[in-house]
């Protein structure tokens, strides 16, 4: 697999991966916006915009765009997170100048008043399907608890009257300020020709102008708040933890997701251990999510109510334990197995490359091959398990409690 | 769309599927053992969720930690579920470690240790699981549909009911278990980088067992159309209806899954773009085939807030309905591409791969190859499919939803 590289003069960088052996081709636009870039008036903008860049150009209505994606047979979509906004097609080789053409296009959308107007109720629709799923909501709520006023607990959602009183003029000025080309990675993996993708680039995306964008990249350890929920209406609680962990700027990444792994996979962790074989908790999982600057381990659980308190009195003894005593050179040598046989399954097909290849050029600017990754995960000691237990210390934790129980 | 197809019978009638991905590292594989939820004994609704469970905790020499930091050890990522026909167990792994995983499997499928205080806690977990499909109205609302629309014991839900999971008993449960491996109508499939003839002598070394006859379906009772409400506080009324649909088997296969695309294929297709698109009714819709060996249908959820539910109801139905009244070629054009691009894409994965060959022996009897798949697609005309839609018109729905108000037909 070859690493390409190019840099348009409007500062749109366009990176490639290309593997002449794979039977098909991905290709997606990762622009550095979210949530946290988002004002408390404008909550929820990021992700209604998303919605928008598929209704189309001036020269392309809503409905011209999807025929035109299908056309391709592209399997394509678009995500909002906290902090970055993706949209990603995967296609036969064939197709994939066309389909990234017509992202290009979409880059440079209209937002007209009427599109907007009925997506608002789509919008809206998708907040009620959330508020009917208690295992993201207690995510979401337990964002904002632990990040406080951080901009990261900022909900990519936004809320019913948040969505409501946005205007289509305010979504215009978030769009000049954040679709900037300066601001966007173009970025390719699979069977295609950069040399081509690059043209097409220069062609299309060249006029684009260069808008200075900004972000605060503080760190944030977290409120460390807990707070309970009660809805009568749910059969399980659903808790949420949240820690500190580290940034995706960080090399220590690695092995603050493999200590995630070893706490809280679902088979064969020190959760499983403690709370799933046991039958206490039908669900014990943990993970790092490495964000822009800042970073966090997320536990979910999903019990009785009435043992709530017994799977937490468990989940504190397993960070207590840990703190004590570390963790052993088989428990560790185990989760990179995991790992690398995740990443080499992932990494399999070209739509699966595409995500860590942007993501790791929109963090950091730099190129991470598969075999860097199994490198840097082979890599990982006892030693820097330990130091990074003693520096994060996941026993001290943000809580928040969903369900039927009220404390 | 190069890969190889390999096939062989070992002489207790087990039969080992295999198809080569070039360039993969890894290696999936997956049991089909014939104890699905149709299968089990009366009263049993969701043993099939407790021994996918059980089985795992501890099997030959192995105690129930031996056993799952096996498998960790060796970077399986192990999956086991139960569906109408089946108990499926499948891994995907670095295709270096595929022996040593097999071993593991033999163990856990033929001479798992089945401890009553094991059963206990397995079956404790599947009792919270179901709990947990009420905090979920989507899935539940599927989960009850297809209750409704198969016909008895196909419908039976393979998470269980509350009253039989509660009163499960373990000798019975265990029952179950030791009859689950009938050799001959167990199906094995690996796909991507693996040594056909390697696994054939290992899986012949470790299976050669011979067990009593397997389990055995109950005679199937119809139920017809159906239309029920559950009500729920919720912030949307979820809906699911399903209409009949001729089985994989059957020749019109390849235009049901035309029809089904242009109804629900992609953003461009009927219902994205009549419900969400033109009228804003919905975040989520959408529409797919079902087919198990002798029933099939397409199926079709939306969730919507309480006062469109009746008006998104109404703009799918009529959707399903108008279908056979006309596509253009350029909907059957999109359609065509779609399903290859899915196709081949699905050659790129090994456990996409060895779940669909295992999947069309039990349904078909053998198994397609990629370029066929791709000639018949390629073979559809706009005639072709209304054709198949005139004889087969989407008339008689089964409903089912849940949420703060109900819709009428």
């Amino acid at each position: 697999m070859n690493f390409e590289y190019q840099k348009l003069d409007n500062g749109l960088t366009i990176i490639g991966e290309v593997n002449p052996l794979a039977q098909s081709a991905a290709v997606g636009f990762f622009v550095r916006t979210g949530a946290r870039d988002e004002t408390p008036e404008i909550s929820g903008v990021s992700h209604y915009l998303e919605h928008m860049l598929f209704k189309g150009t001036d020269a392309l209505s809503a409905l011209e765009v999807n025929a035109a994606f299908d056309r391709l047979g592209a399997k394509f979509n678009a995500f909002t997170s906290e902090e970055n906004t993706v949209y990603y097609a995967a296609v036969l080789p064939e197709y994939l100048m066309d389909v990234a053409g017509l992202w290009m296009q979409l880059m440079r959308p209209s937002l007209r008043d009427d599109d907007f107007d009925i997506e608002k109720n789509v919008i809206l629709e998708e907040i009620a399907m959330y508020k009917d799923l208690p295992q993201f909501e207690v995510m979401d709520q337990a964002r904002a608890l632990h990040f406080g006023s951080h901009p990261c607990g900022s909900s990519v959602l936004g809320t019913n009257e948040s969505v409501s009183s946005l205007t289509a003029e305010q979504m215009r000025s978030y769009f000049s300020k954040r679709y900037a080309p300066n601001n966007m990675v173009l970025a390719c993996s699979g069977n295609f020709d950069f040399e081509a993708l690059c043209q097409l680039a220069e062609k299309q995306c060249a006029a684009w102008n260069t808008v200075d964008t900004t972000r605060e990249l503080d760190d944030f350890r977290g409120t460390f708040e807990s707070k309970h929920i009660q809805n009568p209406n749910l059969m399980r609680q659903h808790i949420c933890l949240l820690s500190p962990a580290l940034s995706m700027q960080d090399p220590r990444r690695f092995a603050a997701s493999l200590l995630g792994m070893i706490l809280g996979d679902d088979s064969g962790s020190r959760y499983y251990w403690g709370l799933t074989e046991p039958a206490l908790a039908e669900i014990a999982a943990m993970q790092c999510e490495s964000m822009d600057g800042t970073g966090a381990f997320y536990s979910y659980l999903c019990c009785d109510p009435d043992k709530a308190s017994a799977v937490l009195e468990v989940v504190r003894n397993i960070f207590a334990e840990l703190k004590k005593t570390g963790v052993s050179e088989s428990e560790l040598e185990t989760a990179k197995n995991k790992m690398l046989s995740a990443v080499t399954i992932k990494c399999e097909q070209p739509m699966g490359r595409l995500v860590s290849l942007g993501f790791n050029w929109i963090y950091n600017s730099q190129y991470q091959s598969v075999q860097q990754d199994v490198d840097a995960i082979k890599a990982v000691s006892i030693t820097d398990i330990s130091n990074l237990i003693q520096q994060l210390n996941p026993s001290k934790f943000t809580m928040l409690s969903l369900g039927p129980n009220p404390e | 769309m190069n890969n190889t197809l390999d096939i062989y019978h070992l002489k207790n009638g087990m039969v080992l599927l295999g198809e080569r991905i070039e360039n993969v590292h890894s290696a999936s594989f997956q049991f089909l053992l014939p104890a699905g939820a149709s299968l089990l004994p009366d009263r049993c609704c969701g043993a099939g969720s407790v021994i996918s469970d059980w089985l795992f905790r501890g099997a030959g020499n192995h105690s129930s930690r031996e056993l799952i930091e096996a498998f960790d050890r060796l970077g399986v990522h192990r999956h086991a579920s139960a569906s109408a026909h089946h108990l499926s167990l499948s891994a995907s792994l670095e295709a270096g470690n595929l022996p040593s995983a097999l071993e593991l499997y033999a163990d856990v499928i033929g001479n798992p240790q089945l401890a009553p205080e094991q059963f206990e806690l397995s079956r404790q977990l599947a009792v919270s699981e179901l709990q947990g499909l009420d905090d979920d109205p989507r899935h539940k609302t599927m989960v009850l549909l297809y209750e409704q629309f198969y016909p008895d014991p196909f419908g039976r839900p393979a998470i269980g009911k509350l009253d039989q999971l509660g009163a499960l008993p373990f000798e019975k449960t265990a029952g179950i278990v030791k009859k689950m491996f009938a050799p001959s109508k167990t199906i094995f499939s690996i796909c991507g980088n693996y040594d056909f003839d390697a696994v054939c002598k290992q899986i012949e070394k470790l299976f050669d067992l011979q067990t009593e006859q397997g389990l055995t379906e109950e005679q199937p009772v119809l139920k017809g159309k159906n239309c029920s409400h559950f009500p729920s506080e919720g912030a949307q009324v979820h809906i699911g209806l399903m209409t009949p649909a001729p089985t994989v088997a059957s020749d019109s296969y390849y235009e049901i899954a035309a029809a089904v695309s242009v109804l629900s294929g992609s953003m461009s297709s009927r219902l994205f773009t009549e419900v969400r698109e033109k009228r804003g009714l919905c975040y989520a819709v959408g529409a797919s085939y079902k087919t198990m060996k002798d029933y099939a249908g397409i199926s079709c959820y939306a969730g919507t807030t309480p006062e469109k539910a009746q008006q998104t109801l109404d703009v799918i139905l009529e959707q399903f309905r108008v279908l056979k009244d006309g596509i253009s070629a350029d909907e059957l054009q999109r359609a065509k591409v779609g399903l290859k691009t899915s196709l081949i894409m699905q050659g790129e994965s090994t456990s996409a791969r060895s779940s669909s060959i295992a999947a069309d022996h039990f349904l078909l009897g053998r198994v397609r190859e990629l370029a066929e798949i791709r000639e018949k697609i390629e073979a559809l005309s706009v005639d072709s499919v209304l054709n198949f839609l005139r004889k087969h018109p989407f008339e008689e729905f089964t409903i089912v939803t849940i949420g703060p108000n109900a819709v009428t037909v």
